[in-house]
Parts: C-alpha cells; structure tokens; sequence
C-alpha cells in the first residue's frame, strides 16, 4: 500500500494506492490536483475561473466547461439548494480569501443574491452580470474523481480530497466523524462527502458564520446539523447531496435521504448522530 | 345703361335659382330611403355570431390550455422525481458499516 500526502485546493490531499510500482501514477494524480486547482480556484487571481468571474464570459478550457456543467446540472437535480452562483454571497459574508488567510472576527458581513444564470454553449461560458462562480467544493470533488480514475488504471485506490472521499476497487474502511466519536464506513466503489459548520467557520458581528450558504437568503444556512456525509456514486454527486441535505435540517435531509435511498450520516448540533438512506 | 344692369342682375339671379333648383331635384328628397341589401344583413348577423362564436372558443382554449399547462408541470414534476429517485439510487453504491479501525477520515472539507 502506497500513500501520497500534499496540500492543495486549500485542504489536504491523501492518496492511497494498492499496488506496486505506483509512484509515477501517484505523482501523475497530486500533479492533477495541482492543475485543476490553477484552473479552479477563486482565490487565485490567474486561475481560469477568477478570469470568468472578471470578465463574465470566456471560451473556456473543457474542464472548467466541464465542473460548470456539473455543477448547473446540480442546482437543477437539488431544486437549487447546490448553486455555484454563492460567490458573492460567501465574499459577501467575509470568505474572501483563501481560509487559511481569513481573519476569525474582522469586519461585517451582509448577504448577497445567489441564483444567477449561467450559460454554457459548447466551450463558451457566460455568467449573468453580478454574479459570480464558485467551484469550492464540486472542484474538489472533480479532481477526487479525476485522481481516482488515474490511480484506478493501476490499482484499487482511495483519493481523499479534504473529505471528499473516491475509491476505485478494494474495500477501503473510511472513518466519519461522529457525535460520539468515529463511524467505520467501508466503501467499495463510489465516493463519500461530508459537509458541515464545523469547520470552515469564522464570526462577523458576534454571529457565527460558515461556508455553506443558504441560496434562498444568501448567506450561511441555519438549521440544526452539524454535518452530514453521504456516500454516492461519485465524489461530486456525494459532495452536491451532503450540501443539500445539509441545507434542510435533520428530519427533512433523513426523509429525503430515506425517500431517494441515499445512505447518510447526520450529526446534529445538539449532539445527535443518525444514519439514514439504508446505511446501517 | 340702369336697364342694362337691372337685366344682368336678373340674368345672375335666374341662373342662381336654376342651379338651386337643379341641385334639389337632383338630391331626389321624395325618394324613400334604399332597402339595404339582405344579404348584407345577413352577412353583418353572421359576422357578430362569429365573433362571439369566436369569443367563447377563445375563452375555453384559455380554459383547457390552463388546465393542460397545470398538468404538464405536474407530469414534469413527476418525471423528474422519478429520474431524481433513479439518479440517486443509481449513486448509492453499497456500503456497511463496520468496527475496523479507518484507514483515513473524511470531514468537513
């Protein structure tokens, strides 16, 4: 078992490899990260998507056409809970700058209009004027699944990505952070996202604030979970749910999960853990 | 040279008088007025049926296309869910918990 550890997109990257003569593919895979995060970034001033979000329509390279599609499709199939449209909504909210950067108690915070049109004609991409993109965390995802396809030519592999977790082959035991303490999901194939307000969290005014905007108010969701993580058939369509489940509160996410058999993990803030969607 | 005025006066008015007179007989004021055409009557009566005939398709069209957009959304709405069900079991892969210690940990990313 080979493993492969570096930072990028903001959050450490774990790479695990289960066969020999891996390091090339795995030195391939951190390389991918490092070119999607050029590419996907909003806290780089020359990445190809802060030159869409300046300049409000580009001819774009196919991965960025790509992640935008993914992530339009997205806000369709969530009912508009995922949107890529949050930018100025988490700038809005003091999330600026890249977090590790971000001042914890610094300046006031507003909510701002998400839910803008964006349209994409071939490799065309134009934004609707006052918005902007963002590819935080289905970029993220995209690069886990983008990792785990190369690593998986050469072997069973995991790809962690911050927490969003790929694996091709093998049965990988994956640890989510519970209430009371870890849960063991082994993971054969597919991927699992966690998304929370434990993390990624800063305060503005008095008032706690976090990454995951509510696209109905513009600013960082209310409700009672802590986190949420769901497993799908890929990183990004995990990532997109758990943001989405997250979004509604615990007794919708477990109905909803129930109802389109989607396995979960909710953790509440008052320090309830509930699994749902079938896991057991 | 008095007479020969009186006489021109006396020309004037009489061509004056002639001309009235013309234009009196002309207007025919004894005629009674024109029976208007019955088939234009009866094409002016089918006109004004029409368009209310017209009117009240008008208003059943705007009725049933209401009725079918309503259905339609509701149908679509239908679909969706039942490609939304079918995407997301799709993108349930199996797994199970289990007491093995992790080999890493998702969280909050």
């Amino acid at each position: 078992m080979q493993r492969r550890a570096f930072r990028a997109m903001g959050t450490e990257i774990e790479l695990f490899l289960d066969a020999p003569n891996g390091d090339a593919a795995l030195v391939e895979a951190e390389a991918e990260f490092h070119r999607l995060e050029k590419l996907l970034s909003r806290f780089r001033s020359d990445s190809e998507l802060s030159r869409l979000n300046r300049d409000g329509a580009i001819d774009a390279s196919a991965d960025l056409v790509k992640v935008t599609q993914l992530a339009l499709r997205a806000r369709e199939r969530t009912g508009g809970r995922f949107d890529p449209t949050v930018h100025e909504a988490l700038v809005a909210a003091g999330y600026d700058r890249s977090f590790e950067l971000l001042s914890q108690d610094d300046g006031q915070s507003r909510a701002a209009r998400c839910g803008g049109t964006v349209r994409v004609c071939e490799h065309h991409v134009e934004i609707e004027p006052g918005f902007k993109l963002d590819f935080g965390g289905i970029g993220k995802g995209y690069a886990a699944e983008r990792a785990a396809t190369m690593l998986g030519a050469v072997g069973p592999c995991l790809v962690n990505a911050g927490g969003d977790v790929a694996v091709r082959a093998g049965a990988w035991p994956v640890g989510v952070q519970t209430c009371s303490g870890t849960l063991t999901l082994e993971l054969s194939a597919g991927a699992l996202a966690t998304s929370g307000r434990d993390r990624r969290r800063w305060r503005r005014e008095g008032r706690e604030l976090h990454h995951l905007i509510d696209p109905t108010t513009g600013t960082s969701a209310d409700g009672d979970l802590l986190r949420v993580t769901v497993v799908g058939n890929d990183a990004i369509d995990a990532e997109v749910w758990a943001k989405a489940l997250f979004l509604v509160g615990a007794d919708a996410a477990e109905a909803e999960a129930n109802a389109l058999g989607l396995p979960c993990v909710l953790s509440t803030t008052d320090g309830r853990t509930t699994t749902a969607g079938g896991l057991q | 040279m008095t007479s020969h005025l009186g006489r021109l006066y006396a020309l004037a008015i009489a061509i004056l008088v002639f001309f009235l007179t013309w234009t009196a007989v002309a207007a025919q004021p004894w005629a009674a007025t024109p029976q208007a055409d019955p088939r234009l009557k009866a094409l002016a009566a089918r006109e004004q049926r029409v368009r209310m005939e017209s009117v009240a398709v008008n208003r059943i069209v705007r009725q049933r296309w209401a009725v079918y957009r309503k259905q339609l959304a509701s149908r679509q709405a239908q679909i969706a869910a039942a490609k939304h069900a079918q995407l997301a079991a799709a993108a349930a892969p199996s797994v199970r918990v289990v007491t093995l210690p992790p080999l890493t940990v998702t969280r909050t990313s």
